[in-house]
């Protein structure tokens, strides 16, 4: 049997560690930056227009809007609050200097004990990121009672984190036991403990962590796979523990069509290996041969079928299944020289970003759709890579810091055009204006007007109503006094008589009428003099207006100008720095990109020499049983 | 929608718990890798020396282009305040500013698809709401919808809301307020409401002091 092949431990060690790895998101899920309380009353509405942009995710004009409202004070009623949600989103980007400059200035001027909690939590947050968790453990002491359920329950998975960081598992399970394991946190945390039990040797204890998560309901693809995740590590554990028949059981609980089943195919075919049985390790070896190279898992199972036949006896099937893994590992190394090919020369970024292109700086979150790249298959270990999200995300938000200083160039010039055409307008329209103006002429109005109150009084004054009656009223009196005049003239007679009295009737009616209208008339007259003066001190107001927008104008025109003149060169310093900074952040992606598929090809190399090792071993194997053969013959 | 804030807010999430001591940067338990295959060449050549919470998260510095990349954010942040100042002192002085905002309070009556504003019988705001800004609007989000300039004196607005109501029904719903504009901003927020009692949404006009 051929049970001494070196292939055999160290192929395992290869599947073990593929096996193991978790996705980069493994984590993600554990805490939240910033977020308001979930119960938030709107006390200035520029807030809520911070908090409009906030959750729909587009931090930077959620930051730069609620600056903005900070300036012009119209978020004072939500100060520190405010404050808190300006520092989370600034942490969220990754400034930590500015984020922990915020917090403490809260924490030094005595916030309220809500507000204080929150800081030092968040405090306690970047100290962590930072890697001093002495600090951070010491900033979580200082929080109280005050912070709202979901941070709370954030601060109580940071202490479990720190624990765990400095060997404190006992600890951490403590502090875990306080919060609900169904949160998304919480599944995570309990999950890192459980590897990090088993790391720490207390294998049983780990497992009995990570044995909850993997029977666990789960409610969402998250948490299934998750789920899937811990029944895998439980596998390889147990695989490590010399326990194959539990190590099964562990890897039977993943699904057939999740992200890690093709670790757990390969881990259920090694448990069935450990159990002397290869025929029944050919099962999942064989249908993970038949899946795309680019796995890992698939990669190795190529080279695990052979073993199988091989410690089977089926060394024909065996020596076929190594030359075609050879072949197949020439091709695929083919292929990633051509994928790194492919990424140096941009062809990756320009793809992911064409994928991905986000209105805003932030996270990106459609990095699982593969770009459409020759062997994009290859990707997927590069994309689920931490540190190549982190820098993908870097490089996608220095090019949207480059088109934001763009467009800001183009506006400036808007700017500083409309400027020229006011100042224009100012200089040539506003003297015609005042000129119209000063024809009305106020001081003459204003001489009509104190005429008219003059008259006024003096109708009062005379108290008849005469000076108030109509026009009507007074043509009336015109032809009363013609008619009398007529009258005196005329000879006494009977008739005359007759005309008289009625003249006197009409004359009475008339007096009548126009005393009786006296009063409403005098207050018509008072209050058309009052729209008279309303009206004068308008148009003296705005002679006042323009007479001070012509003084004063051209001086804020001045100023705005001035304004702009300083921000350009700040543009002007800025964008070449965005841009220098991008072809090195380019740089940067690619080259964790190139190191992952490199990687990927030592392992092929690896993988090759194995292959080509028991290749040799099964040539030898046939010669010694040939000489054998013909030794036995010749006796 | 929670968990999409988390993924995309938290880089801080990411940060703390990618640095979590049990993984690797890349998220493998080094350790446990490392306690089943003490050699696995493949693996070994990426398992950090644990605690990797201390070492895999330096401070951003000057030196650094995580560091120097940090610095530029922040930068073109500061930058970008100043100039949205700049603007909004120039297109919209206080002493003519108005804006308009929308908020929604529960909204389970109403489910909205457009506003449009008419101030002084001139349409100066359509807007067309995709789901992530209805949902924004649920969270207590407030939405500045126009941003205009006015002279002093009375005006008047209008606010015609569309949507689905009660019973998946089609909705359209009014709401007008005149208001005087001094010198001060004027900011107006156009509110949507539920009235429990009659089972329908309610839309009212608040003027901000």
């Amino acid at each position: 049997m051929s049970r001494s092949f070196s292939f055999t431990p160290l192929a395992r060690r290869v599947a073990v560690a593929a096996a193991i790895v978790v996705g980069a998101s493994l984590a993600i899920g554990g805490a939240a930056a910033a977020e308001p309380p979930a119960s938030h009353e709107i006390k200035a509405p520029h807030y809520g227009d911070t908090l409009f942009h906030f959750f729909q995710d587009h931090h930077f004009t959620a930051i730069t809007s609620l600056m903005v409202s900070q300036h012009f004070e119209r978020v004072t009623e939500h100060g520190d609050e405010a404050e808190i949600l300006r520092g989370g989103m600034l942490l969220s980007y990754g400034l930590h200097r500015e984020a922990g400059a915020i917090f403490a200035q809260l924490i030094e001027k005595g916030a309220s004990p809500k507000v204080r909690d929150r800081a030092w939590c968040y405090l306690a947050k970047i100290r962590y990121q930072r890697g001093v968790l002495a600090e951070a453990e010491e900033a979580l002491a200082h929080v109280e009672n005050n912070l709202p359920p979901g941070l709370e329950e954030e601060r109580v998975l940071l202490r479990a984190t720190l624990l765990m960081a400095r060997a404190d598992y006992a600890g951490a399970a403590t502090s875990l036991a306080k919060v609900d394991a169904k949160t998304p946190g919480a599944r995570y945390v309990r999950y890192n403990l459980g590897v990090a039990l088993i790391r720490s040797g207390d294998v049983a204890g780990g497992t009995t962590v990570l044995d909850e998560i993997g029977k666990a309901g789960a409610e969402n693809e998250e948490y299934r796979s998750l789920r899937d995740r811990a029944n895998v590590a439980l596998g390889f554990a147990a695989l490590g523990s010399e326990q194959p028949e539990q190590a099964r059981v562990y890897l039977e609980r993943v699904r057939l069509k999740s992200m890690q089943a093709s670790k757990a195919l390969l881990g259920f075919g090694w448990a069935a290996d450990a159990m002397k049985d290869p025929k029944l390790a050919l099962v999942p070896w064989i249908e993970l041969a038949q899946r795309e190279i680019s796995d890992s898992a698939a990669l190795e199972a190529k080279i695990a079928v052979p073993y199988a036949y091989a410690e089977l006896g089926a060394y024909g099937q065996s020596l076929d299944g190594y030359n075609e893994a050879i072949d197949a590992f020439e091709r695929e190394s083919k292929g990633l020289d051509e994928s790194i090919a492919a990424v140096r020369s941009g062809q990756l970024v320009n793809a992911l970003i064409e994928r991905n292109p986000g209105d805003e700086m932030g996270w990106f979150q459609r990095l699982d759709d593969l770009p459409d790249l020759p062997h994009a298959g290859h990707l997927v270990p590069v994309l689920a890579q931490h540190e190549f999200q982190e820098a993908f995300k870097n490089y996608r938000d220095l090019l949207f810091l480059s088109r934001n200083l763009d467009e800001w160039r183009d506006k400036l010039g808007v700017f500083q055009d409309m400027l020229a055409t006011r100042r224009k307008a100012y200089a040539e329209r506003l003297p015609q204006v005042r000129a119209r103006a000063s024809e009305i002429s106020l001081a003459a109005m204003r001489k009509r007007r104190d005429q008219v109150a003059a008259d006024i009084t003096a109708g009062e004054a005379q108290t008849d109503g005469v000076a108030f009656a109509s026009a009507k009223q007074l043509e009336l009196m015109a032809l009363v006094r013609n008619a009398q005049a007529a009258l005196d003239k005329a000879k006494p007679s009977a008739e005359t008589d007759a005309a008289r009295e009625r003249l006197r009737l009409a004359s009475g009616v008339l007096t009548w009428n126009v005393a009786h209208d006296y009063s409403d008339r005098v207050w018509e007259a008072k209050k058309d003099l009052t729209t008279i003066d309303a009206t004068i001190a308008e148009a003296q107001q705005r002679d006042a207006a323009l007479a001070l927008a012509q003084r004063d104008e051209p001086a804020r025109f001045e100023r705005f100008g001035k304004r702009i003149t300083a921000l350009t060169p700040q543009l002007d310093v800025l964008s070449p720095k965005v841009a220098s900074l991008t072809r090195e952040q380019q740089a940067v992606v690619q080259e964790i990109a190139v190191a992952q598929l490199t990687q990927q090809k030592e392992r092929l190399a690896i993988y090759a020499t194995q292959a080509r090792f028991a290749v040799a071993q099964l040539y030898d194997r046939a010669n010694i049983k040939k000489d054998a053969d013909h030794a036995a013959a010749r006796q | 929608m929670i968990h999409a804030l988390r993924l995309t807010a938290a880089a801080l999430a990411l940060g703390a718990l990618a640095h979590f001591p049990a993984l690797a940067a890349d998220g493998k338990p080094a350790t446990l890798v490392a306690a089943t295959t003490p050699a696995a060449p493949a693996a070994a050549a990426k398992v950090p020396a644990a605690p990797a919470a201390a070492s895999a998260a330096p401070a951003p510095n000057a030196a650094t282009l995580d560091g120097r990349v940090q610095d530029i954010k922040s930068d073109v942040i500061k930058l970008n305040r100043d100039l949205l100042v700049l603007e909004e002192e120039l297109l919209f002085p206080a002493s003519t500013q108005v804006a308009l905002f929308v908020s929604m309070d529960v909204g389970k009556m109403f489910e909205l698809d457009s506003v449009q504003i008419k101030l002084d019988d001139k349409v100066v705001s359509s807007y067309l709401y995709t789901p992530l800004e209805v949902q924004a609007l649920h969270r207590g989000g407030v939405q500045r919808l126009y941003l205009g300039n006015l002279k002093t004196g009375e005006h008047e607005l209008v606010a015609y809301f569309t949507g689905k109501g009660p019973h998946d029904r089609d909705y359209k719903r009014g709401a007008t307020v005149k208001f005087d504009k001094g010198t001060e901003p004027k900011y107006i927020e156009l509110r949507i409401k539920d009235l429990q009692q009659k089972l329908q949404p309610e839309f009212d006009v608040k003027v901000w002091q």
